[in-house]
């Protein structure tokens, strides 16, 4: 069956693609399309991302542009020259691999794979710079699920119990670990250990101190300004909103242990969509790599042309959703 | 994959859809792909001239990324050589995309317009104004400014 379909369809592919040819064309019924049923199944398949895609990205936009604020970039922790830069990393894998698909049609397979491993190396580098965008947002407890995200939306009285739960938390567990020490016996590094404890129970004493003054007068103040002031200074103080890239500050970066819940205006809907998009992206980036790795013990001569061909829709298209993702989630 | 027993046929084929010019076709691609990059990646620069109108920007992004979309699906994806087959598995999955983006709009896209009491009780709040324009000062920053607020 599918022999049949390409004997007619590369004749079909003759009278369609090249009108000024078609005298030359022997007028014949053919039943199929003008293409291998491979490549047929990559096409049905790019036509169901494509709405998959755009389900994702324009969710995203309805929800960006409707939402009250947004988080700015540096806010987020996310670095728009890394983002240009695996941009332009995906772009250069796009072209290794349609030079990787000429090397295949013109049964050069020793060049084909040299530019499908660099494909795959290229490919391993956007994924590894994902990876490390990731843990920047990770290590400032962005993320997109709890109990590990620390994001509130606002400082009000909400954000500052769960402040005073974390407190309360942290002094359990930190009285925990005294215990437990103290119950072994006593040597030098024991002592070191103390110490260092009690140094960590003192600063979450103050702040439980000053947190349940900030939340008194925020709940009982009778001007709301000045309710909303107090919590505003017992966020900022947890961790200000960076005003410049980098910047960092507040008690949070001070003792990293503390994990304090933080306020980003946003930040609990960039986190969802931030990574949902980019999460969907980096699976299709990792299959086609996959793919690739396999590829790379497979010989590309001109029979596997078509092989070489398929994958490469495939990864043309994951690098035209990063072409839309770019802009829409660093630029925007 | 039948594509493998097709081994005669696959020359031919390459010749029915070499219309273009080769490798030096991609490079050109290429080269203008890093070039519209570039473009937008310009719009973050202090030298973009729209940094108080976020819109300006967004618009001549999505111009440019629809710019690079088109150049990828035409010249890396062959799209542009292809029989008329193509339509028929592009169009109709476009337009279902961009009415899910319109269906999508009255309650998800302006759900900041008709706020109850509750939601806006918990809503995050757009950012001081004043604190940003402090840092719009600064020479070293570059971002876009969020206008969100819709109140």
């Amino acid at each position: 069956m599918a022999e049949a379909t390409f004997h007619a369809g590369a004749h079909g592919a003759a009278v369609h693609a090249g009108g000024e040819h078609a005298q030359h064309a022997p007028l014949e019924y053919h039943p199929g399309l003008p293409l291998s049923n491979g490549k047929l199944i990559i096409w049905l398949f790019l036509s169901t991302e494509i709405m998959f895609f755009a389900g994702l990205i324009g969710t995203y936009i309805v929800l960006r542009f409707g939402a009250p604020t947004w988080p700015l970039p540096r806010e987020v922790h996310l670095s728009e020259p890394i983002g240009a830069f695996n941009t332009f990393v995906l772009i250069c894998s796009s072209v290794t691999v349609v030079l990787g698909l000429e090397a295949a049609r013109a049964n050069k397979p020793a060049a084909a794979k040299l530019w499908l491993l660099l494909t795959f190396i290229l490919g391993s580098v956007f994924l590894g710079v994902k990876l490390y965008e990731y843990n920047a947002k990770f290590s400032h407890g962005i993320y997109p699920w709890r109990p590990h995200s620390l994001v509130y939306e606002k400082a009000d009285l909400n954000y500052a119990a769960a402040v005073r739960l974390r407190l309360d938390a942290l002094d359990a567990q930190l009285k925990g670990e005294e215990t437990a020490l103290k119950g072994e016996e006593g040597s030098a590094a024991d002592d070191v250990a103390l110490a260092n404890l009690a140094e960590k129970q003192k600063v979450v004493a103050d702040l439980k101190v000053q947190e349940l003054a900030a939340e008194t007068k925020a709940a009982q103040d009778p001007d709301i300004t000045v309710r909303h002031a107090e919590l505003e200074k017992l966020a900022d103080s947890i961790m200000p909103l960076p005003l410049h890239h980098g910047e960092e500050g507040g008690l949070n970066h001070e003792h990293r242990w503390l994990k304090l819940p933080i306020r980003i205006p946003g930040g609990n809907m960039w986190a969802s969509t931030y990574f949902l998009l980019t999460g969907f992206h980096a699976i299709h980036v990792l299959v086609g790599l996959i793919v690739f790795f396999m590829m790379l013990f497979v010989t590309l001569d001109v029979t596997r042309a078509g092989m070489v061909e398929n994958i490469g829709l495939y990864w043309h298209f994951v690098d035209l959703v990063w072409i839309f993702l770019f802009p829409l989630l660093y630029l925007f | 994959m039948s594509d493998h027993s097709h081994a005669p046929h696959a020359t031919a084929h390459a010749h029915d859809d070499g219309h273009h010019d080769g490798i030096a076709q991609y490079i050109y691609v290429f080269l203008a792909l890093c070039v519209l990059t570039g473009a937008s990646f310009f719009t973050y620069s202090s030298y973009w001239p729209f940094h108080d109108q976020p819109k300006i920007g967004w618009a001549f992004m999505m111009a440019v990324s629809c710019t690079k979309a088109m150049l990828v699906i035409l010249f890396f994806m062959h799209v542009k050589y292809e029989a008329n087959w193509k339509y028929v598995l592009t169009v109709p999955a476009a337009f279902m995309s961009i009415f899910l983006i319109l269906a999508l709009v009255p309650d998800v896209g302006l759900r900041g317009h008709w706020l109850s009491e509750e939601r806006e009780l918990y809503m995050a709040e757009p950012r001081d104004p004043a604190k940003l324009q402090h840092a719009e000062s600064e020479p070293s920053h570059g971002d876009n400014v969020e206008h969100g607020s819709k109140h």
